[in-house]
């Protein structure tokens, strides 16, 4: 589903991908793991397309397309969904109708006609009670005033709502407490699929309990240094990242 | 002829037939603050970014003449689907077919200016030319001493004007240019309330200039919505002049929309002359081409208790240019005051200009004010976060314009006009 060879990419001058390679196949779960400053979240903005960052060299297949090539809403319109870190406040756009416009480009992009008023209320109606939502969310602006969880449930909701095929989840685990935690978790658990895919980008070990990854890949310095199953998440939760840094540098 | 020469030889001829009285001493003073001031230049600091040269070198007629039937006036956009009383006038005289008034209420008055001069002249002579500032106003001296018709409203105390006024004033520059002065008087007596609207409209090829006074008096505890919607498309050169005197426990809701017009000055003065008055005043302008627009504001809170909230917001594309001045007075007396005023501008092209100025000048010593003014383009973490869902970047931009100006079109309390508007925005985006 996605493929990612030898990716380097910059800010402002200053290298921060220092040649990624990861292969995602349909169904798995994968998880990136590493200490603050390792480029995990550049690694997710690269590539959704944000434009702050310059890719430098390298490649990403996104299901058979240069994924780089892609603005970021078709992007997102081939199937790719990222949940971000900081979900941004969006006064006076209401949630309802964001989600109507960015399913019907999706489904423009598609060639599908839009879906009729009716069916469109139908069908978030029934993902909202699938996702357990809260309706005074949707009747609000988008994420205007909602808590740091309604932020995160809420892009869950969007994941259920836009159907994607790889869903990057940026730190979705930060400023969330456990029982946040474990509503945005269960949601994402509904969503998983022998098809689906995810990237789950976290610092800490917790929601690796309760989003079980089938790869975990450890991130440092801009290069994946170690990668391993599910087990290894359990490894750094006890011993740090030291002893993964240490080895890097004894290896250089 | 220039503007001057010409507003000159009007008022003499004007002068040689006029009855005396009351009405002709007040244009008589308005004409001779007119010759001592002339029209305000770039030196008065007042209208620094706004000038005034292509209107002072004149060549306008000032005429009734219009061959516009009712269905074409009708197309040019008389907002009809608000259900409302209505006043139209075309070059400055007024349209009777088209005005309606649908409040019959006993002791309620609408009327155009020329008939209230006769058939309520007690009551227009008490207030007519009683709140506006002539000296140093050039404009408004002109528009008093040769002022066209205009809207009259008499709301006794106690009542309610169930539906709005819609005050239309069209331009027919289709054979000439065309000077008019339109001039509204509204009195709203204590406890009393009314909508008002300002719709003003232009067809033809040729420029106008368009010189508004709007005369309003608001006694205790009365209330007034009044909205302005500018949409003269074309050569139109537009002047308004808003003197607002409300007297305490009064309720005002303003709201200026500034879509349309080659330069369009609006200029809001109100006036709080008694305790717990509470004014609001927002406006929204979306400038395209070579558009310019200047929105000058004023509060004065010479009593205490009072609260205003302005917000302007602009969005603006091409080689427009926009003003903002907003100065609030805090008087020494006006203790409690709470005052707000914001400025805000999106600029979405490299070759617009926005000049902006909040003002507080604040002599009370306890009271709480705010002013600020931001100048920007569309914030780049929404349009990504909109992007990033499948949404293309042209239909993201227009979703979060749409939003930034909602902002001010929720002030507006009449829905129909909320529609409208929305679709104005809409066709300038």
């Amino acid at each position: 589903m996605l493929k990612i060879e030898n990716l380097k990419a910059s800010i402002e001058g200053k290298s921060i991908l220092n040649g990624i390679n990861l292969e995602i196949k349909a169904g798995e779960v994968h998880a990136i793991m590493g200490p603050n400053g390792a480029g995990k979240s550049t690694l997710s903005s690269v590539l959704a397309g944000r434009a702050d960052y310059t890719v430098t060299e390298g490649k990403a297949n996104f299901m058979g397309k240069d994924l780089l090539e892609l603005s970021p809403e078709d992007r997102a319109r081939e199937g790719l969904f990222l949940a971000f870190q900081y979900p941004v406040e969006i006064p006076g756009v209401s949630s309802t109708n964001f989600l109507k416009t960015a399913i019907n480009e999706k489904r423009k992009y598609l060639g599908l006609d839009p879906m009729e008023a009716t069916d469109f209320l139908k069908f978030m109606k029934l993902k909202m009670e699938e996702m357990e939502m809260d309706k005074s969310l949707t009747s609000r602006s988008l994420n205007e005033g909602f808590s740091g969880g309604e932020k995160k449930r809420n892009e869950v909701f969007q994941m259920a709502m836009l159907e994607p095929k790889l869903c990057i989840m940026d730190e979705t685990d930060s400023g969330l407490d456990i029982d946040a935690l474990r509503l945005v978790s269960a949601g994402v658990n509904k969503l998983r699929t022998p098809e689906r895919s995810f990237l789950v980008i976290t610092h800490y070990q917790r929601l690796l309990d309760y989003i079980v990854p089938d790869f975990v890949h450890v991130l440092y310095k801009g290069r994946i240094v170690k990668s391993g199953d599910a087990s290894l998440a359990k490894e750094l939760e006890v011993k740090g990242y030291d002893w993964i840094k240490q080895e890097v540098e004894a290896a250089v | 002829m220039n503007l001057l020469e010409q507003i000159k030889s009007d008022f003499s001829n004007y002068a040689a037939q006029a009855e005396p009285g009351v009405f002709f001493d007040k244009r008589l003073e308005a004409f001779a603050e007119l010759e001592k001031f002339g029209l305000p230049t770039l030196k008065n600091e007042e209208w620094k970014y706004t000038n005034l040269r292509k209107i002072a070198e004149g060549n306008f007629t000032n005429t009734c003449n219009s061959n516009l039937d009712a269905k074409t006036l009708i197309e040019a956009g008389i907002l009809n689907r608000i259900e409302c009383n209505k006043l139209v006038f075309v070059n400055g005289c007024l349209f009777p077919e088209l005005s309606d008034f649908l409040d019959e209420e006993p002791g309620v008055i609408l009327s155009n200016i020329a008939q209230a001069r006769k058939n309520h002249t007690s009551i227009f002579d008490a207030h007519f030319g009683k709140y506006i500032k002539l000296e140093g106003e050039g404009l408004n001296a002109m528009n008093t001493a040769m002022m066209s018709d205009g809207a009259f409203v008499f709301i006794p105390k106690g009542k309610k004007l169930r539906y709005p006024l819609m005050i239309t004033n069209i331009v027919d520059a289709n054979s000439h240019p065309v000077l008019q002065q339109p001039r509204n008087l509204i009195i709203i007596e204590a406890s009393a309330s009314a909508t008002i609207i300002e719709n003003y409209i232009a067809v033809g090829s040729n420029s106008s200039f368009t010189n508004v006074v709007n005369e309003i008096f608001v006694d205790e505890n009365a209330s007034l919505e009044h909205y302005k919607v500018q949409r003269a498309k074309g050569e139109t050169y537009h002047n308004n002049y808003t003197q607002i005197f409300q007297n305490g426990n009064t309720n005002i809701n303003q709201v200026t929309l500034t879509l349309d017009g080659q330069w369009v000055r609006n200029n809001l003065h109100f006036y709080m002359n008694g305790q717990n008055c509470n004014s609001l005043l927002y406006g929204l302008y979306i400038t395209d081409g070579n558009q310019f627009v200047d929105n000058h504001s004023r509060v004065d809170h010479a009593k205490p208790n009072g609260f205003s909230d302005e917000k302007y917001k602009g969005i603006l594309k091409d080689q427009s240019t926009a003003v903002f001045n907003g100065k609030i007075m805090v008087h020494l007396d006006a203790q409690k005051t709470n005052a707000y005023q914001r400025n805000m501008n999106i600029i979405l092209s490299n070759d617009a200009t926005v000049n902006t100025k909040p003002q507080l000048e604040i002599f009370a010593d306890d009271v709480k004010c705010t002013h600020g003014a931001t100048i920007g383009q569309l914030d780049e973490e929404p349009m990504f976060y909109l992007r990033s869902r499948g949404i293309s970047e042209n239909e993201a931009r227009k979703m979060l314009l749409n939003a930034y100006a909602d902002d001010i079109a929720e002030k507006i309390k009449i829905p129909e006009l909320v529609q409208i508007l929305e679709e104005e925005i809409e066709r300038k985006l």
